[in-house]
């Protein structure tokens, strides 16, 4: 990922050298300045694909709907309604530039809502469908022309100054330069980190803090923004806008774009845009032959490929060093952060919580609350709804009755990334690392609702749990005893006051399970209160300090091990089917 | 009755994707550009080797299979060892290659095939009915007929759906999963061209809407459920329907639109369709 960024960058400056560049010395080129500036109005919408595809995972088969409203709100603006009256044609311009990319964010914001409901090949027809009904909607609308569209746009026209020709060339590579730096500078920050996170679990993403849904459909709502404006530019550069120019065709080939350059990365959509408009020159006189080219392109992309032509300069397998592993030794024995303060009420109390999963009671009036600073184990035969209840602590699930409260914070309704940031963190029974992600950027997720860590926390609890040498290494590649030491990292990292695990013992060996032990008892010393779901009785009668038992999602037994141990109902429905 | 025609396309795209989503878990973008092959491959039978429309028919729809076989070991095989995503990639990469590749060979304008009998019109209780689209309605059924016979009634037809459900079980029980995928890809893209090939002689063959045919056919898939081959069946008739109603109330232009509002609608409200009930995970 830092090395993906660090190439993009790399990249993106020089191309800015080359359009500099190229804007000097071909100036006077008409025909090559032209196809350079369609290439920078075909980049902008990239971009924001390119982010979309290859950083949230989620793809839209419908940028040229957010293109041709940008164009739209132009040419009708400008040429139709020449509005607002009594202003120069440069302000009206520049309004209309405003309004077109506003009513594509909007509109952006709205695809993204919709976008929360499926993925995959849903959305891709969805997006598909949006831009077929926004082209179909304008070859309706007389007030915008119909099939012949509007034309006689003028060109902006700033005092002496008209946006044509060469003006025009770096006017549009100037909102290249701004979508560019602004998504550069979005996947920098901790929200880029945050959409890695996502692409790669967005279940555990959620569960670790991070705002989802939040994120997804302002990535769209941004995107559709870089595509209606450069949609804004487009009418006017070319003085003519009609339905049939903004179709679903577009859309598809900035797609292929995007999957011929590389998505993900700025520069790869640069590059696609590029590649395909100056194609586009030097392909009049075979037009059919050309998009079968591409065709045929995309098609070698995507089955050699994954990551675009840019991918080949940074998707390179390049030895993992375990230097780090010295580090670790020479930064000596550095404190885990302490938990968040405990509150005056207890972390976790649950009251009457039932949930049903069709004829199913899953979960059957569950109360209890701990006791802060404890470890309580939650036990039961398999399908007893254990893992039901953590999700519904964790609003992963909604209960159908009754409620969490968090620190004495009723919590019923809120979405997990809000309760995580109460300080309530989980670990899954199935350990959902991100995997393309390094076990250093695993583990800061984990605190990304926190703002009081800072790097050295993070290295402090990956050499707690031993991982400090495996910083570096991409969480995909790690075995299975230290995907479950990274979880719990992961989970800790963020300084919670309530730790909810489930099953973290499965799996482990016996050396790897006497590990955990400590470290979980390591963790109450620590002030953390820990809920844990576990079948290993021994590993359950050791550390907990109360167990409570479920069975057929009811609350059976709950109280001191050794009394539930003897608790006959217990023997009867759990422990004696074991023993 | 135009309605049913039109919609007997949409049917078999629909029924297409569903075979293929069931054995590669991905949507083939390119489903109506193998419908629009399929009719052009008929042309060059009548046209080149003069042989009567329903030899046509025939050689088409085994073309269809062929190509389907060559679609699946050289592209949606190799993309699958990627991802998912890559199989979407590469089926929309492969939507130019047949859109550009068949206007390079037979034009771009669309051409009239031979009709499948020399009457035109029926008097069927009073009503005037176009033959063509009883040939339609005809053929479809019994295209129908057989897929049912071929994957509820054989044990080859079997091993491929249970090769789909359980890729794993599948091979741990001896059948050849690759296979199955190929001769599912295959049955699918002959599906549409049988689709391009029944309906050619009313709707034309050639041009560039293969990508309309298939978001409506998907239209349809998704109304009646992605899940369930009845659901594609019934739902690509009721797009048909839908929209040659929606032709006769408003503007040409405003039907498009209003078919793609369709799925929007059934999208959010309800994922599984009409028939389906498996949930829609967002995985």
């Amino acid at each position: 990922m830092k090395r993906r960024l660090r190439v993009d960058l790399r990249l993106q400056v020089a191309f800015a050298v080359l359009v500099i560049l190229f804007g000097i010395v071909r100036a006077h080129d008409t025909t090559m300045i032209q196809a350079a500036t369609f290439g920078a109005l075909y980049a902008i919408v990239a971009i924001g694909l390119s982010l979309l595809l290859g950083n949230v995972n989620l793809i839209s088969i419908g940028q040229a709907g957010f293109f041709a409203i940008g164009a739209y709100s132009v040419a009708y603006l400008t040429a139709s309604a020449s509005w607002p009256p009594g202003v120069s044609p440069g302000m009206q311009f520049a309004l209309a530039t405003v309004a077109g990319a506003l009513v594509s964010g909007v509109l952006g914001l709205a695809l993204g809502i919709i976008s929360l409901r499926f993925a995959g090949p849903y959305l891709a027809m969805a997006t598909l469908a949006f831009g077929a009904i926004v082209v179909g909607l304008l070859r309706y609308a007389p007030a915008f022309g119909g099939v012949s569209g509007i034309s006689n746009i003028p060109f902006p026209q700033f005092g002496p100054v008209a946006l044509s020709g060469p003006n025009a060339y770096w006017y549009a590579w100037f909102l290249v330069a701004i979508a560019a730096g602004s998504t550069t500078a979005l996947l920098r920050s901790r929200i880029g980190r945050a959409f890695e996170a996502i692409r790669n679990d967005p279940l555990a993403a959620e569960v670790a803090g991070i705002p989802v849904r939040r994120y997804t459909i302002g990535v769209f709502a941004f995107a559709g923004v870089l595509a209606g404006l450069a949609g804004t530019f487009y009418a006017s550069f070319l003085g003519l806008v009609v339905p049939d120019a903004v179709g679903v065709n577009v859309s598809i080939d900035v797609l292929l774009m995007v999957i011929l350059g590389g998505s993900g990365t700025v520069s790869g959509a640069i590059l696609g845009a590029l590649i395909i408009a100056f194609s586009n020159l030097y392909g009049h006189s075979y037009e059919n032959l050309r998009p079968i080219l591409y065709g045929v392109a995309v098609i070698a992309v995507a089955i050699a490929l994954p990551h675009g032509l840019v991918g080949l300069l940074w998707n390179r397998p390049n030895a993992r060093t375990g230097s780090a592993r010295e580090e670790d030794a020479a930064a000596g024995p550095v404190a885990l952060p302490a938990a968040a303060p405990p509150p005056t009420a207890p972390w976790l109390e649950v009251r009457g919580i039932s949930k049903r999963f069709g004829g199913l009671l899953a979960v059957n009036d569950v109360s209890f609350a701990l006791q802060n600073g404890t470890i309580t184990a939650l036990i039961g035969p398999n399908g007893a709804g254990k893992t039901t209840l953590f999700n519904a602590i964790c609003g992963v699930v909604r209960s159908d009755q009754g409620e969490v409260l968090i620190g004495g914070k009723n919590v019923s309704g809120r979405q997990p990334h809000q309760i995580a940031s109460l300080g309530a963190a989980r670990s899954f029974q199935n350990a959902r690392l991100f995997g393309d992600m390094t076990v250093a950027e695993n583990i800061a997720i984990g605190a990304f609702a926190s703002t009081r860590v800072d790097a050295r926390d993070i290295a402090a609890v990956a050499a707690e749990f031993s991982v400090g040498h495996l910083r570096d290494t991409p969480a995909r590649d790690l075995a299975f005893g230290d995907r479950r030491l990274v979880e719990l990292a992961r989970a800790v990292s963020g300084r919670p006051g309530l730790l909810l695990l489930d099953e973290p013992a499965a799996g482990l060996n016996a050396s790897e399970r006497e590990r955990l032990r400590r470290d979980i008892i390591g963790l109450r010393e620590r002030g953390m209160t820990v809920l844990i779901i576990e079948h290993d009785m021994q590993l359950v009668m050791d550390i907990s300090d109360r167990v409570i038992v479920l069975e057929f999602g009811s609350l059976i037994a709950d109280g001191p091990p050794r009394e539930v141990q003897s608790n006959p109902a217990v023997i009867e429905a759990y422990l004696g089917a074991a023993s | 009755m135009a309605g049913l025609t039109v919609g007997s396309t949409y049917a078999l795209v629909a029924l297409g994707i569903h075979i293929i989503l069931r054995a590669t878990r991905a949507i083939n973008f390119a489903q109506g550009d193998f419908v629009v092959l399929g009719g052009l491959f008929a042309l060059s039978f009548v046209s080149l080797l003069h042989v009567s429309i329903w030899l046509a028919l025939i050689g088409s729809t085994i073309l269809g299979f062929g190509l389907g076989v060559l679609y699946e070991r050289f592209i949606l095989r190799a993309a699958a060892r990627v991802s998912e995503g890559a199989v979407m990639i590469a089926s929309i990469g492969t939507v130019y290659v047949l859109l550009y590749g068949h206007a390079l060979i037979w034009g771009n304008e669309p051409q009239p095939l031979p009709a499948f009998s020399t009457v035109q019109t029926l008097q069927i209780a009073g009503a005037t009915v176009a033959v063509q689209s009883i040939w339609v309605m005809g053929l479809l059924a019994a295209m129908l007929a057989a897929l049912y016979v071929f994957f509820e009634r054989t044990l080859y037809g079997k091993a491929i759906r249970a090769a789909a459900n359980d890729p794993v079980g599948a091979r741990l029980s001896g059948i050849n999963v690759n296979r199955a995928r190929s001769i599912s890809t295959a049955i699918s893209i002959a599906l549409a061209a049988f689709a391009g090939t029944i309906v050619g002689p009313i709707t034309l063959v050639g041009g560039s809407n293969g990508v309309t045919i298939t978001v409506k056919g998907f239209v349809g898939a998704i109304l009646g459920g992605l899940a369930s081959p009845i659901g594609c069946t019934v739902g690509g008739l009721l797009v048909g329907l839908i929209e040659t109603f929606l032709g006769s109330r408003f503007a040409h232009d405003l039907v498009d639109p209003l078919v793609y509002g369709i799925l929007l609608i059934v999208l959010l409200v309800r994922p599984q369709g009409i028939f389906g009930s498996k949930r829609i995970a967002r995985d």
